[in-house]
């Protein structure tokens, strides 16, 4: 039924384009032969130089007002020349400047200066994926950065460059290991399956896929698997565009829900060829450990725990203390183990140009970073971009070419000595023997740097390319094609080589083992699209109609070998005595769409905005494949008013709203497939079959609506500019691994649950221009607010979600104990008996809700330029709680956070025995108790950049410049770095510092 | 006009793809069968089945891999010592401190219930096949019926009242509720009658490595023997014993070889050459040991002559301390080719079952006559042991000694004769007697509102 639907709407489309065709071809030709012909004017030759009042400008674009086909270049000098009738009007344009026009009035020498422009933001044409929009006119809820934002950030990684800057997306980092992942939530999270909540990504109008290319098997030590994200080169990309509401994500329908990601990347520019040249150095340190015990105390505390057990022999597993280690030895574990210096170099390298028809851009990248752990681990990354523009004489034909070709290598213990540098005993061995060995300590100890052993190491090559074709039939009719490509592996490995192993155990190399995990991933997508315009009065018409078709492709091996003659073979899977092929699969994705958008705009004082794609996902079964999602979105530009126009105080007042759907089918592949799979396990020489999930053909989209409203406005010239957006999705039908109980056999089953979670918010971003004299000066602010909620669930009670949420609350609430203080005479914690039965059990007495959701986020960047030095600053702030991480119970061989050692406060330490008071801690650890403020402000990233004044060679610039990331944290949390809370297993991010020099010319 | 004609014939030849309707139908992707098929086919049927000995033979309860029974509840009782790093499952079980989230809890259970499932999956798939042989049918049935009978088992001792699951409808098992030690104790009795019906009597291979009809039965005899029904258990230990393809083997050092005729069923490793998983965890190399050492009054309660202490029994020490370790398995690692298969089932627990059973019922003279034959081997005089209280406690002592890291037989031999609390105070100072139960884990009472937890959690 919705198959044949689906078809007829395709019929339906092609009717309505060749119709189109035909409306459209001739009234247009008839203006065709009204148009004068150039060579009947009168021309005289205009020349002159254009500057911005200190230096030349090269590349500015000098046009004739009403002839669209006749346009120059300023060259290297600023100077330009054409032919012009005596009372033509130039239009002179330049990215950044104020557009002038100028009547040449029967001048011949026309010298030029262009007054830089601090607000045209308004009329910068927004990227929306599909179309763009000017800033002004746009209906929909858009945030973007661009190339120059990003250029002040020493960070690899594209996520990276957003944070603090964009109301509504929070962005956290996972974990401070070269190649690290970053998360990103787009306005609060709206599935409740964590790995639900992934935007889509688009890299020059190619959908880019997220998902994880890593096995657990072969991972690093991010708390994630590999996310293919590092591949985007940041430094090569020009714009950022966060689609957020219905208005804007509705076009990209079923995987628009959680926001779209569009990423731009460097286009050639006409003008002389100009190359550019960017290196620089920095250095990282881990931004923040917490202060532990040293040897005195840690000793004071176990003998304490001892005593307080009753125990006088001291155990003879209790190395730190009956005596098999020197009470004397003190080492700061985390400076020893996670207190090196990342070292990180960056070559960047480009050259473009080109003429007004053709634009080129090539540009390479190469980057290297070490780890702030001991031993000799890099990270490795070349790119190279390439970009270019034709148009065709007649301006009808365009194409557009980007390719973007990656390779990184990235090889990084197997381990994070994070932890280990937490806990080690403060008076713990030496790392090293006399003869510069491993010291094991006559196996008292596993040396941490025996885990540096084991390496993972991933070599991952990406290109994505994309090619967009256009014809332009007649003035107001285009048909324009894009076809992507996207190619990526990921060759990734991990050993284990007998040499992370005491030598007393007498291994050898016949039991060093390696995993081994390749991936690829391919996929196409080809989007022929037809855009109309028309203006009837004061009235403007877009229309937009495509088609989507998208495959990719996803095949897996995963294989295990172990048994070698030596170590120094472990990479060859040919020398394993014993190998096994893990997992070996592909899965196919598959996905069709036809989308439309109808745009008008009375007068740029009314605009009205429809969008709507038909969606078929092969991530569903029969009949469950399509669907439909549509927005519809509206502005009222009042500032344009007749009573406002002359306001001396308003520049800008536009109000818009949307409303729309949107769908996420973020379920996996095949997941509707009643099917066994190979294990791979072997019994009796049979290679095991065992069921693959839990069989569910029955589920379909998760929807998602969303409704936002919006005021934006400028003061004074738009010296001020302030917008507020109130917004609230609501996503039913929610695609999720319901959680069963293991007693079914499996712990999750995926389906649609009849949930509503809602999240709703507000968003408050203002910019201000506050100096414009010799200093300038613009400030920055943003903030959003999240609540999430779930509305409703029907059944609640009796589903497997009843211990987990409460209608009405968030859905990231977390059920605790309430954590009343500690029984002095006891000196045990105690915790509230929520349902008085007299006992505490976790199910009936974790009642106490808490959320670690953040309440509030954002930013503050202020930039300033005197001359030619340039500051940017930006302070990132975030509100939240987080639990403190309780790394164990105080007393036993491990060490503790100093702020332990105050026995008041604590309960009595303990090796072990007090089974009370182990299990209080433990109780404490998920009570209301152990939760503390996490808010933090962070100067999240400063860059001074000072031009230097080279008058003697005209068109050489050296730029030399110091950016920092995360150079301060103003925090109260008390156990190390507040931005990934809950966790105290990963490296936290880095403090880097960075000084480089970019050259161009 | 002629001018748009290249890029109309360009752009119309696209959009025949558009009315592709089934674009986005998928095929079933290659490393997957659907679940119909595999039953169609015995070999894709045996391989279903072979999976669930891999994972017994990995995971769960049966694992020889630190966190099995054998590991876990030696660590749990009295039988080993824990030296490793805080690792909060070993260290919890150990310490008896273990919490309804404690992650060896819900392993335990999620892998116990998920190769239950797997049999059930089994059970339903082979009787809706048409094309199977009823001798095929019979063999598969069987043996899913055994496992899903012997997992149960094992679910129920350790943690009381469970959900007996028998299909793999997930509606309903997901709202089962906990069951009577008794009604699961029935379903577990049926299912092993029902599995001494189908399995025939020979092996499907001479190594032994696939359960046959004399395994249920074995397993029967066990259940009897911790149900108290002590006729049942003799009779059933009887029937295998008298099975003349059981040798008795009279030399200690060939117990736990892969040959031994003296064994019921035992698991194949993984990969050729390598041996078990007990050997791997347990065999020390090196003093202080990184997991578990034997505990040493367990060592200095063998008697001097026994040769169990000598042979089964090993050390290493770093000059200043002894640690001892079970050296039943002798190999730690790969041999080239595998000498020693992991034992479920041996001849000398049932005639300890039997032992047991006769001395209960009075049958003093036989209980002696088999207790001796296990004594014997270990280079023991014939029990001195006169009335059946006496012979009795000699029973549980010997088995204590027997089957020391075997699967968790020490703690269970506590529990059923409520020996927990008089043993294991004095060397357990964290023994609660609610521990006798393990917690349900934490996620299966939030995803199931029908079950409540264990006294004590």
């Amino acid at each position: 039924m919705k198959n044949s639907s689906f078809y007829n709407t395709a019929s339906a489309l092609c009717y309505i384009i060749l119709i189109g065709i035909i409306l459209s071809s001739s009234p247009a030709l008839a203006k065709k032969r009204l148009r004068p012909q150039l060579s009947e004017r009168q021309q005289n030759q205009i020349s002159g130089i254009i500057t911005d009042g200190r230096a030349p400008l090269p590349g500015v674009t000098i046009a004739i007002k009403n002839q669209i086909n006749y346009v120059v270049l300023s060259d290297f000098d600023g100077k330009y020349s054409l032919l012009a009738k005596a009372n033509d009007t130039l239009v002179v344009s330049y990215i950044g400047y104020k557009t002038a026009i100028i009547p040449i009035n029967y001048r011949k020498n026309i010298h030029i200066q262009l007054q830089e422009d601090i607000t045209s933001l308004q009329e910068v044409r927004i990227n929306a994926g599909y179309y763009s929009v000017k800033e002004k006119e746009r209906t929909g809820s858009i945030a973007r950065i661009t190339s120059k934002d990003i250029e002040t950030q020493p960070v690899t990684n594209v996520l990276a460059t957003m944070q603090g800057r964009m109301a509504g997306v929070d962005i956290v980092q996972d974990s401070g290991s070269p190649g690290g992942s970053f998360s990103i939530k787009i306005r609060g999270q709206n599935s409740l399956r964590a790995d639900g909540n992934q935007p889509l990504y688009i890299i020059d109008g190619v959908p880019y896929s997220s998902e994880t290319i890593g096995s657990t098997a072969t991972s690093g030590t991010a708390p994630t698997m590999t996310s293919p994200l590092n591949s985007i080169n940041p430094s090569d990309v020009e714009s950022i565009e966060v689609l957020k509401d219905a208005d804007a994500t509705a076009i990209y329908g079923s995987r628009g829900a959680n926001g779209v990601v569009l990423i731009t990347t460097k286009k050639g520019k006409a003008g002389v060829t100009q190359f550019s040249v960017n290196s620089s150095s920095s250095f990282g340190t881990v931004t923040d450990t917490p202060k532990l015990m040293n040897t005195q105390q840690y000793l004071a505390m176990r003998k304490q725990a001892f005593a307080n057990d009753g125990v006088t022999v001291y155990p003879s597993s209790a190395y730190d203390i009956n005596g098999t280690w020197s009470p004397n030895r003190y080492t700061d574990w985390q400076d020893k183990l996670i207190g090196g210096t990342a070292r990180i170099y960056n070559l960047q390298a480009s050259v473009s140009g080109g003429s007004l028809r053709t634009q080129y851009l090539l540009s390479g990248n190469y980057r290297t970073e070490t780890t702030v752990f001991p031993g000799d681990f890099k990270y490795s990354k070349g790119s190279a971009h390439f970009n270019m523009n034709h148009m065709s004489d007649d301006e009808r034909f365009k194409m557009t070419f980007s390719g973007n070709y990656t390779s990184q290598n990235n090889n990084q213990p197997s381990v994070d000595l994070t932890p280990v540098s937490r806990i080690l005993p403060p008076n713990a061995p030496e790392l090293y023997d006399a003869n510069g060995n491993l010291n094991w300590e006559n196996g008292t100890w596993t040396n941490p740097l025996a885990g540096l052993e084991s390496e993972f190491e991933s070599r991952i090559n990406d290109l994505v390319a994309n090619v967009v074709l256009s014809y332009r039939f007649v003035p107001n009719l285009e048909f324009k094609s894009s076809f992507g490509f996207t190619d990526l592996d990921n060759n990734e490995n991990r050993t284990q080589p007998f040499t992370m192993y005491d030598p007393s155990f007498g291994l050898d190399s016949k039991t060093s083992s390696i995993t081994t995990n390749l991936t690829t991933r391919s996929s196409w997508i080809v989007e022929p699209q037809l855009n109309y315009t028309a203006g009837i009065g004061k009235g403007h018409f877009e229309v937009l109609l495509g088609s989507t078709l998208q495959n990719q492709r996803t095949e897996r091996l995963y294989q295990f070998g172990s048994g070698f003659a030596s170590n120094s073979l472990i990479h060859d899977l040919a020398s394993a005595t014993i190998k096994n092929i893990r997992l070996n699969d592909a899965t196919v994705y598959k996905y069709a769409a036809l989308f439309a958008r109808l745009n008008y705009n009375w007068d740029t004082r009314y605009m009205l905005n429809l969008t709507g794609r038909r969606d078929g996902s092969s991530r569903f079964g029969p009949g469950k494949q399509f669907a439909t999602f549509g927005a519809v979105g509206a502005a009222w530009l009042f500032s344009n008013e007749a009573f406002l126009k002359d306001s001396k105080v308003l520049s800008f007042g536009k109000l818009r709203a949307s409303y729309g759907s949107t769908g996420n089918d973020q379920i996996g592949d095949y997941q509707f497939l009643d099917t066994y799979v190979s294990t791979g396990n072997n019994y009796q020489g049979i290679v095991g079959l065992q069921p693959a999930r839990l069989f569910n053909p029955e589920f379909g989209w998760e929807s998602n609506q969303k409704f936002e409203m919006a005021l934006e406005t400028g003061f004074f010239k738009d010296r001020i500019f302030l917008t507020t957006a109130y917004y609230s999705n609501r996503s039913s039908n929610q695609l999720v691994g319901m959680p069963l109980p293991g007693s079914t056999g499996f712990s999750t089953l995926y389906g649609n649950l009849d949930a509503t979670v809602q999240n709703s918010g507000f968003e408050l971003t203002l910019r201000t221009i506050n100096l414009t004299q010799q200093l300038k000066w613009s400030t920055n602010f943003n903030i959003s607010l999240n609540r999430n909620k779930l509305l409703s669930y029907p059944g609640l009670e009796s589903s497997t979600y009843a211990n987990t949420y409460v209608v009405g609350e968030p859905t990231s609430i977390m059920k605790v104990y309430h954590y009343t203080g500690m029984n002095l005479t006891t000196a045990v914690y105690e915790f509230e008996d929520m349902n008085r039965d007299g006992l505490i059990t976790s199910l009936g007495d974790k009642q106490t809700l808490v959320n670690l959701t953040p309440s509030y986020f954002g930013g503050l960047e202020n930039q300033l330029r005197y001359k030619g030095a340039q500051l940017d600053f930006l302070f990132q702030f975030v509100k939240q709680q987080a639990f403190a991480p309780q790394p164990g119970v105080p007393g036993v061989m491990q060490n503790q956070p100093e702020s332990v050692n105050n026995p008041n406060a604590q309960q009595p330490y303990t090796a072990g025995k007090n089974g009370n008071v182990v299990t209080a801690y433990f109780r404490y650890a998920t009570s209301d108790g152990a939760v503390e403020d996490a808010s933090y402000i962070r100067l999240k990233n400063i860059s001074l950049t000072y031009d230097l004044p080279l008058k003697f060679s005209k068109g050489l610039r050296c730029q030399l410049y110091w950016q920092g990331q995360n150079l301060l944290t103003f925090t109260n949390y008390s156990y190390g770095d507040p931005e990934f809370k809950m966790s105290n297993n990963y490296l936290p991010p880095l403090k880097v510092n960075a000084i480089g020099v970019k050259l161009s010319f | 006009m002629k001018n748009y004609i290249k890029p109309i014939i360009l752009f119309i030849a696209f959009f025949p793809f558009v009315g592709c309707d089934d674009f986005v139908d998928v095929a079933v992707p290659y490393s997957q069968l659907t679940g119909n098929l595999v039953f169609e086919d015995a070999n894709t049927a045996n391989a279903a089945i072979a999976d669930i000995y891999s994972k017994l033979r990995d995971t769960g309860m049966l694992t020889g891999s630190s966190l099995g029974s054998a590991a876990c509840l030696g660590l749990y009782a009295d039988e080993l010592v824990y030296y490793g790093a805080n690792n909060e499952n070993s260290l919890f079980i150990y310490n008896n401190t273990l919490l309804g989230n404690t992650a060896a809890v819900s392993q335990l259970w999620n892998q116990s219930y998920h190769q239950i499932y797997c049999a059930n999956a089994i059970i339903e798939g082979c009787e809706r096949s048409q094309t199977l042989s009823t001798a095929n049918k019979n063999q598969f049935i069987g043996e899913a019926v055994f496992i899903r009978a012997l997992i149960h088992f094992y679910l129920t001792n350790l943690y009381g009242d469970v959900p007996y699951i028998d299909a793999t409808n997930y509606e309903t098992n997901r709202l089962l509720p906990r069951m009577p030690v008794a009604t699961v104790s029935a379903s577990i009795i049926a299912d092993l009658n029902r599995a001494i019906a189908l399995l025939p009597e020979n092996y499907l291979s001479a190594d032994r490595v696939r359960p046959n009809r004399s395994t249920a039965i074995a397993l029967l005899a066990r259940v009897y023997l911790y149900k108290g029904d002590w006729a049942e258990a003799a009779n059933a230990a009887s029937a295998v014993l008298n099975n003349p393809i059981y040798v008795w083997e009279n030399n200690i050092d060939k117990t736990f070889l892969k040959e031994c005729k003296a064994t019921i069923w035992q698991f194949i490793p993984k990969v050729a050459g390598n041996n078990t998983d007990e050997g791997a965890l347990f065999i020390l190399k090196s003093g202080p040991p990184t997991f578990a050492g034997l505990r040493p009054e367990l060592f200095q309660s063998f008697g001097s002559n026994d040769l169990r202490k000598t042979r089964w029994i090993a050390s290493v020490t770093d000059g200043k301390t002894t640690w001892y370790h079970a050296n039943k398995y002798k190999q730690k690692s790969n041999t080239g080719t595998s000498v020693e298969y992991s034992i479920i089932f041996r001849l000398a627990e049932q005639y300890l079952i039997r032992a047991e059973a006769r001395a209960r019922q009075g049958e003093l003279i036989g209980a002696k006559e088999d207790l001796n034959v296990v004594r014997k081997t270990a280079g023991l005089s014939n029990t001195t042991a006169v009335t059946a209280d006496a012979i009795v406690a000699a029973v549980i002592q010997e088995r204590r000694f027997e089957l020391f890291t075997e699967s968790g037989h020490r703690f269970f031999d506590l529990k059923r004769n409520g020996a927990l609390d008089s043993v294991l105070p004095t060397v357990k100072p964290g023994w609660n007697s609610t521990d006798v139960l393990w917690p349900i884990p934490e996620k299966e009472l939030l995803a199931n509102p029908n079950l409540v937890q264990n006294l004590g959690y």
